[in-house]
């Protein structure tokens, strides 16, 4: 797989305090890379760097060799950002109904996230009632309906029970398999070894760790370990 | 602006606007204010024209704009001081504190764009808050009473005007900072200080004086007297323009604070230099009906004629309370006649113990070119109507 994006040195400060030190990685096309860490490792921070909505104080990202500039980066990549409950007082169905009409997506489109995602009895609801499962959810649905090569997605599971957490991931993956770049930030490590295809281990700000399970359990010297054996020994 | 994502980007606005509580209020409460104004006005005016065989107080001093229209939409300037700017910052906050300006941000469209949206959503909303205005304006017609077109519609243009200053002031300070109840105390604060600054500079002149009649309170008074000025007009424009440039620059979260700062400071200076620039223009149209902000047509040829430039000296306490209405009149006639007017000196700071209350003096070179006394019992414009007496 060739490499959608280049992510470059990228440090962040908050005042004096180093939340990101110089993080490098790639992102591969059509793969589902999980960005994996504890609280306070710097994930968050990471995808509002990368998506603009917070400035870097050093680091680049790059496609093809060349960095990206901010409408290019705008149009590269979509994030959705945890813990967020936009627009209170509209409904389901008009928050699926603009982000179809903004990105001109078909009405077979927005149907096809509905039913996976457990939709169809919350289309009335107002977004400020729905729980945080249900807000999820939702927030999901308008990602996929985003057309950004690339979709990055922090904690898509947090607030979701088993069955829609499975239902969740098979969507990701189907959408990967159709092409699509996902990028995912996951506190819980072994829903990340089920979905993701490679993983880049964030500790403390820095990345510990960039590869596949395998290519992480041989460079832990670790065989047949889960990911949180190797998480714990490579970081 | 892509074309395709703005209209959807209005109709979300709009919806936002509509959803809000504040938005309701405003509605809610306009009508009962402009209808009160209305009704007091009316009232007083059939009374000051000698209604039910009483006598007439000074009918013919009595206009419709001063005696029901200025009341009537007076119930506006109320609204863009108490309602209007809390309408506004809902609008920009409750996006910050629920996240979706992270969203809003990745959309298609600039933040220009974005910004440009609520920003016509809140004119939008305004001009559905005129209604009970409009309705009051045929109510009147329908009692048989008069209005004049043109200063009709200046005096709404004025409001339209000074709306959008609130609207702007608060969507900038809703841009800056971090919660609504934050942005509400920087707006009140901006409009506690305009008042504040009306009241210090009143009669004062200089620099001050300049600064206190952009204010809204000040700006707005001069469309209630029926004149259009192209400088309040500019500046106002500009000072509306700047807010939401504010809010685009500080709604950006991405860019760095550095480059924040930079671009205010940029907004600022554009500012600067066309409220300076404003200050030089004199280009104004009387469209009161009465032609009240102007001398008779054959002084103002006579006047028109002077080419030497020309001071006026105005001796009067600056407590004086005829000291604003000087300044709002006869001076202001001044220097929009006399295009070699080089300087107004403001009432001196100093008690005048001259019997005359007092005395203005015009001189062009060391040649008087008029010279007038007020006394306390004469208004300024009977006192421009009456003299006749100018040496040019």
């Amino acid at each position: 797989m060739t490499a959608l994006l280049t992510v470059e040195g990228i440090t962040k400060y908050f005042n004096r305090r180093r939340v990101l030190d110089d993080v490098r990685f790639s992102v591969r096309r059509g793969e589902v890379l999980g960005l994996i860490g504890p609280n306070g490792s710097g994930k968050t921070t990471l995808f509002e760097c990368l998506a603009g909505l917070m400035p870097a104080n050093a680091g680049t990202l790059k496609a093809d060799d060349k960095v990206l500039t901010s409408s290019q980066r705008k149009a590269t990549l979509f994030y959705l950002p945890d813990g967020i409950t936009p627009w209170a007082e509209q409904s389901v169905a008009w928050a699926l109904s603009f982000f179809r009409k903004l990105y001109r997506r078909s009405a077979a489109d927005a149907s096809a996230l509905v039913e996976p995602l457990r939709l169809e009895e919350l289309m009335k609801a107002r977004l400020g009632t729905l729980s945080k499962g249900e807000r999820k959810r939702l927030l999901v649905a308008l990602g996929l309906l985003t057309p950004h090569p690339l979709l990055m997605l922090d904690e898509p599971f947090d607030g979701l029970d088993l069955r829609q957490t499975r239902d969740a991931m098979s969507l990701l993956k189907a959408h990967a398999t159709s092409g699509r770049t996902l990028m995912v930030s996951i506190h819980q490590l072994i829903d990340a070894g089920r979905v993701c295809d490679r993983l880049v281990l964030l500790s403390g700000g820095q990345v510990a760790g960039e590869g596949t399970l395998d290519e992480l359990r041989t460079r832990a010297k670790l065989t047949d370990a889960g990911v949180e054996e190797i998480f714990l020994a490579l970081t | 602006m892509r074309s395709h994502s703005f209209p959807e980007l209005l109709g979300k606005e709009w919806r936002e606007l509509l959803a809000s509580r504040s938005c309701w209020l405003l509605l809610l409460m306009i009508g009962p204010l402009v209808g009160h104004a209305f009704i007091t006005a009316v009232n007083l005016y059939a009374e000051a024209s000698g209604l039910g065989g009483g006598p007439a107080a000074l009918p013919q001093g009595l206009t419709p704009l001063d005696g029901i229209l200025a009341p009537t939409f007076g119930a506006y300037d109320l609204a863009a001081t108490f309602f209007l700017p809390f309408v506004a910052i809902r609008l920009v906050s409750a996006e910050k504190q629920s996240g979706a300006l992270k969203l809003l941000f990745q959309l298609p469209g600039s933040l220009a764009t974005k910004v440009t949206a609520k920003g016509l959503v809140l004119m939008g909303g305004w001009l559905i808050s005129c209604l009970p205005g409009l309705l009051a304006v045929v109510l009147w017609k329908s009692y048989g009473g008069h209005l004049h077109g043109p200063e009709t519609l200046n005096l709404v243009f004025g409001h339209f005007l000074r709306s959008m200053l609130s609207i702007g002031i608060a969507v900038g300070a809703a841009a800056l900072t971090e919660s609504a109840a934050s942005a509400a105390i920087v707006t009140l604060a901006i409009t506690v200080g305009s008042w504040a600054l009306d009241f210090v500079a009143a009669g004062r002149g200089g620099l001050l004086q300049q600064l206190a009649n952009y204010t809204p309170t000040a700006a707005l008074r001069f469309f209630e007297q029926g004149l259009l000025r192209m400088n309040t007009t500019i500046v106002m424009l500009v000072v509306i323009v700047s807010m939401f440039a504010l809010a685009a620059v500080w709604l950006n979260t991405g860019r760095p604070l550095r480059r924040q700062l930079l671009a205010t400071l940029a907004v600022a200076a554009v500012l600067g230099v066309v409220m300076f620039g404003a200050s030089g223009m004199r280009a104004s149209w009387d469209l009161s009906e009465n032609r009240r902000n102007s001398f008779p047509p054959a002084d103002e040829k006579a006047l028109r004629q002077i080419q030497a430039p020309l001071h006026v000296t105005v001796i009067l306490s600056p407590e004086d309370p005829r000291s604003p209405i000087l300044n709002r009149t006869f001076l202001k006639s001044c220097a929009e006649t006399w295009p070699t007017l080089t300087s107004i000196t403001p009432p001196a700071a100093r008690p005048v113990c001259s019997k005359a209350a007092a005395i203005t003096t015009a001189k062009s070179g060391t040649k008087c070119a008029a010279r007038k006394s007020w006394n306390a019992q004469r208004s300024s414009q009977s006192c421009w109507k009456k003299s006749t007496n100018w040496q040019v």
